[in-house]
C-alpha cells in the first residue's frame, strides 16, 4: 500500500487524535491522576512563565548568550534521556504498537513528530527556547534567526527524545529497562545532589566559569541554534549561517536515523522472542564463591538468596542503595558543615536496621515457596535468624566505617568506642523490631513503578515502620541512659565500655526479637502470604 | 471405596467478603491416582486447592493429605506434598538453577542429593540450557516447568499443580505430561486443576466437578462421563450450560458478500 501525500496529512492527524484520546482517557480513569496531571500542567507553566521573565530580563547580560546556550543544552539531555527512565509515559511514544498497521516509515515519522509536539513537555521547551531567543536576539536579522532557532531546537529535542526511544525500544520495553526506570528514581535523586552542589559552587564564584564550556555547547545543536542567533546579533553573520546550517543538517540527520530504526524496528521479530532464543551468557553457579562462605543448611541458603536479591532484584536494590546512601551522606555532610556531632553516625545503624522491616513484604508472591517450607517455629526462627544474618553481614562492616569516617572528621576518637557500640545497640534493637514487624504488619511492595507499598496498605507500612522505629528507640534507652550516666558522672574515661555493652546488648535484644517473632510467622503464614501478594 | 485416600476434604468453606468461593466441599481423593478437578473460571479451583496445601486459611472444614491434618500437622503435611499454585511468584531473580538448589535446601535435603537432582530434573524438562538464565526472563511455559522441578525435588506422595497446562505450548505439554505420567506410574498421586476438558479426559482416570464453589461430580472419569459421548459435554451438563445456543445473531458472520 502506498501513501499519497493526503494520506500522510490524515494520518498526522489521526496520530495527534490519538494522542489527545491517550491523555484523555488516561485523566479520566481517576481523579488522582487528574490533579496530579493538573498539578504537573501548571507547576510547568509556571516555571516555563518565570523562566521566560527571567530570560527576557536576562536581555542585554554580559552572560546572556552563556547562560541560555547552556539551559537549552540541559534541556536538549534531559529530553534525551526521559524516554529512558519513562519508557511508559507516552504510550505513543512505542511504535512497535503500530506495526501491524500498513504504514510507510517516511509519512510516520512526520506523523509521529507532530503528535509529539503535544504535550507540556514541548510547551516547556518552546516557552524556554522563546525566552533563551529573545535574550539574545538583536535587530531584525537576530529577530527572524530567533524565529528559526526557536522552531529548529524545538523539533530538535522532540526529534531527539524520539529517536532515543526508537533505538532503544528493545532495551526500554525489555525486563532490564523495566528494572533500570525501578532505578531512575535514585539516578535522579543523585543528579539533584550534583545539581544542587554545582548551583553553590556557581553562586560563590559566578556565571564566568561557565564561559568556556558555552564556548564548546554553541556548537553543539540544538545549543547551536541559539548560538547562531546571539553570532547574528553580534554582526557575526557568517558564523550564525553555519551554526543555523549545524543545527538543520542535525534535525535531518536525526530524522533519517529515526526512520531508518523505525524501519528496522517494525520489519525484525519481537525483543522478547529474539531474548528467549538468544544464547547463553555468563554462567551462574548452583552453589558460588559465596556459598562456599555461609553455613550449611538452611541459614545459609536464606542469607545467599539474601545477598542475591541485593543485587539482582531492583527493588531491594534501590532499598539498600537508599539506606547505604542516606547512612552515610547524614553524618559525613553535617560534619563537613561543622554542625556534626558523633553521635549523628548511629544514624547508618538506624537506616541500614529498616531493610529488616517487611521481610516477607520484600519476597513478593514468592513468599509462599517459603511458607511451604515453615512447618515449625524452628524453622521460622532460622529463616529469620538467615536474614538477619546476611543483614549484618553488610551492615556491621558498613556501620563501623561509617561512626570511623565521622569520627575521623570531627577528631573526636575518644568517643569512638562508644559510637560504635550505640550504633551496634541500635542495629540489634531495629533487627528485633524489624523481625516483629515482618511477622505482623507484614505488606505488598509492588514490582513495577516507583510505589513502595501497594494501594490501601500505607497505614499498614507507617504503623510498621515508624511503630518499629519508636519501639527501637525504646529498647535502645538503657544503653542510651548508660551513656549519658556515663558523662553525667564526669567517668567518660569509662566510655570505651560501651562498645562491648552495646555490642552484647544488640546481640542479645536482636536474638530475642527474632526468637519472639518466630512462632508468630509460624502461625501466620496464610495471612502473610495474602497481605505480601497484593503487588 | 476401597483405595486409601490421598486427601480428605471435609465442609471446606472460604468466603471473602460477600463472595462465597467455596461453599462447603466434600471431596475424597484416591491415592495413586491421576486426578483431575475440573471447573469453570470462577468455580473456585485455586482456593481449594490453597486450601488443601496449607497456602490459605479455611473459614471452616478440614483437609487431611495421606492421613494428616494439614492445619494441625503441618510438619508431617508439608514434606510430603508439592505445589505449583498459580498467580504466584516464584523466587524470579534466581536463576532455574539457583532456584532449585534454594527451594531443596529448605526443603532440608542435603546440597549434594539437591545438585544431583536439580541436573536430572534441569535434563529431564529441557531447560539444562537455559538453567543459567534469571526465572524472570524464562516464558510461560519455561516458568511452569521450573515450578514443576521445584515441587518435585523433594520426591512427593502428593502433587497439587493449579493449572499446570495453562499458557504452555505444545512441546513444553508434552514434556511436563510425560514426567506427570512417569511420577503417577510410581504410586504417587497428582491433583491438577483445569478447565481443559479434553486434557483432564485424556490424562486423568478421576475427576471431580466444580462449579460456583461446589462439587457437581466426583468419581472415576467413566463414572462422571457417564451416558454422555465426552467428558465436555458432561461437564456444559452438569454446570448446567448445556443448552445455550452461541452465534445464532452473527448471521452475517462468514459466508456471503462482504
Amino acid at each position: 500500500m502506498t501513501a499519497a501525500p493526503s494520506d500522510a496529512t490524515a494520518l498526522t492527524s489521526v496520530l495527534v487524535r490519538l494522542k489527545l484520546s491517550l491523555l484523555r482517557n488516561g485523566l479520566r480513569q481517576s481523579a488522582g491522576r487528574r490533579a496530579a496531571y493538573i498539578a504537573s500542567v501548571a507547576f510547568a507553566l509556571l516555571f516555563a512563565a518565570l523562566q521566560l521573565l527571567g530570560l527576557v530580563l536576562l536581555r542585554g547580560d554580559r552572560h546572556a548568550a552563556t547562560v541560555c546556550v547552556l539551559l537549552v543544552a540541559v534541556l536538549a539531555l534531559g529530553w534525551a534521556v526521559m524516554p529512558l527512565f519513562f519508557p511508559s509515559g507516552d504510550e505513543t511514544l512505542d511504535p512497535t504498537r503500530l506495526v501491524m498497521l500498513p504504514l510507510r516509515p517516511g509519512p510516520l515519522v512526520r506523523a509521529l513528530l507532530v503528535a509529539s509536539l503535544v504535550g507540556i513537555g514541548p510547551l516547556f521547551t518552546l516557552c524556554l527556547a522563546t525566552g533563551a531567543a529573545i535574550a539574545l536576539a538583536h535587530g531584525v536579522a537576530g529577530a527572524v534567526t530567533g524565529v528559526l532557532a526557536t522552531v529548529l531546537a524545538l523539533l530538535l529535542c522532540v526529534a531527539l527524545a524520539r529517536y532515543f526511544a526508537a533505538a532503544n525500544i528493545r532495551l526500554l520495553t525489555s525486563r532490564k529497562g523495566r528494572d533500570l526506570a525501578v532505578l531512575s528514581g535514585l539516578v535522579i535523586a543523585v543528579g539533584a545532589q550534583l545539581v544542587n552542589f554545582g548551583a553553590q559552587r556557581l553562586g560563590s564564584s559566578g556565571p564566568s566559569t561557565l564561559d568556556p564550556a558555552a564556548d564548546v555547547v554553541r556548537w553543539v545543536p540544538p545549543a547551536a541554534a541559539l548560538g547562531a542567533v546571539d553570532s547574528v546579533s553580534e554582526g557575526a553573520y557568517v558564523t550564525g549561517a553555519a551554526q543555523l546550517a549545524l543545527s538543520a543538517a542535525a534535525l535531518a540527520g536525526l530524522l533519517a536515523l529515526w526512520r531508518r530504526s523505525l524501519t528496522r524496528l517494525m520489519t525484525t521479530p519481537d525483543g522478547s522472542t529474539l531474548a528467549a532464543a538468544g544464547p547463553e551468557k555468563g554462567a551462574s553457579r548452583a552453589s558460588g564463591a559465596l556459598g562456599a562462605l555461609l553455613p550449611a543448611g538452611r541459614t545459609g541458603t536464606v542469607m545467599e538468596r539474601g545477598l542475591r536479591y541485593v543485587w539482582r532484584d531492583p527493588k531491594t536494590k534501590a532499598a539498600w542503595v537508599t539506606s547505604l546512601a542516606i547512612g552515610l551522606i547524614v553524618p559525613v555532610f553535617n560534619a563537613l558543615q561543622g554542625t556534626g556531632s558523633v553521635y549523628f553516625a548511629c544514624f547508618a545503624a538506624g537506616m541500614l536496621g529498616v531493610l529488616m522491616y517487611n521481610q516477607f513484604g520484600q519476597d513478593t508472591s514468592a513468599f509462599w515457596m517459603v511458607a511451604m517450607t515453615i512447618s515449625t517455629t524452628r524453622d521460622a526462627y532460622v529463616e529469620l535468624r538467615g536474614r538477619a544474618l546476611a543483614l549484618l553481614l553488610v551492615t556491621v562492616p558498613y556501620a563501623v566505617l561509617v561512626c570511623v569516617l565521622t569520627t575521623a572528621m570531627l577528631g573526636d576518637w575518644p568517643a569512638l568506642a562508644e559510637v560504635v557500640g550505640l550504633s551496634f545497640a541500635l542495629l540489634g534493637a531495629m533487627l528485633a523490631t524489624g523481625a516483629w514487624t515482618s511477622a505482623r504488619f507484614p505488606y505488598s511492595i509492588p514490582q513495577e513503578g516507583y510505589k513502595n507499598v501497594a494501594p490501601g496498605q500505607a497505614g499498614l507500612a507507617w504503623i510498621s515502620i515508624f511503630g518499629g522505629m519508636v519501639a527501637a528507640a525504646l529498647i535502645c534507652a538503657p544503653v542510651l541512659a548508660c551513656t549519658i550516666w556515663l558523662h553525667a558522672a564526669g567517668a567518660a574515661a569509662w566510655s570505651w565500655v560501651l562498645l562491648p555493652v552495646g555490642a552484647v546488648y544488640g546481640c542479645g535484644v536482636a536474638e530475642l526479637g527474632v526468637r519472639t517473632a518466630a512462632p508468630r510467622v509460624a502461625r501466620r503464614l496464610p495471612e502473610i502470604l495474602v497481605a505480601v501478594s497484593r503487588g | 471405596m476401597t483405595e486409601a485416600a490421598a486427601v480428605r476434604v471435609s465442609g471446606l468453606w472460604k468466603r471473602f467478603g460477600e463472595h462465597v468461593a467455596v461453599a462447603g466441599i466434600d471431596l475424597v481423593l484416591p491415592a495413586g491416582r491421576f486426578i483431575g478437578l475440573v471447573g469453570p473460571n470462577g468455580a473456585g479451583k485455586t482456593t481449594t486447592l490453597s486450601m488443601a496445601t496449607g497456602l490459605l486459611r479455611p473459614d471452616q472444614g478440614t483437609v487431611e493429605v495421606v492421613g494428616h491434618d494439614v492445619w494441625r500437622d503441618p510438619v508431617r503435611v508439608k514434606a510430603r506434598i508439592g505445589v505449583l499454585p498459580e498467580g504466584l511468584r516464584l523466587f524470579e531473580r534466581l536463576s532455574g538453577r539457583e532456584l532449585l538448589a534454594y527451594t531443596g535446601r529448605l526443603r532440608g535435603l542435603p546440597g549434594a542429593e539437591v545438585d544431583k537432582r536439580a541436573t536430572q530434573l534441569l535434563d529431564v524438562l529441557d531447560l539444562a540450557g537455559a538453567q543459567h538464565k534469571l526465572v524472570v526472563d524464562y516464558s510461560t511455559g519455561m516458568r511452569k516447568k521450573i515450578g514443576l522441578a521445584a515441587a518435585l525435588l523433594h520426591n512427593p506422595e502428593v502433587l497439587f499443580l493449579d493449572e499446570p497446562f495453562e499458557g504452555v505450548d505444545p512441546v513444553s505439554a508434552q514434556t511436563i505430561r510425560g514426567v506427570l505420567e512417569r511420577y503417577t506410574a510410581s504410586g504417587a498421586t497428582v491433583v491438577f486443576s483445569s478447565h481443559v476438558m479434553e486434557l483432564v479426559e485424556s490424562l486423568c482416570d478421576w475427576v471431580a466437578v466444580m462449579a460456583a464453589g461446589r462439587i457437581r461430580a466426583q468419581g472415576t472419569l467413566a463414572e462422571v462421563r457417564g451416558a454422555e459421548t465426552s467428558l465436555q459435554r458432561a461437564f456444559l451438563e452438569l454446570v448446567g450450560a448445556g443448552g445455550r445456543d452461541a452465534g445464532s445473531d452473527l448471521d452475517w458472520l462468514g459466508g456471503g458478500p462482504r
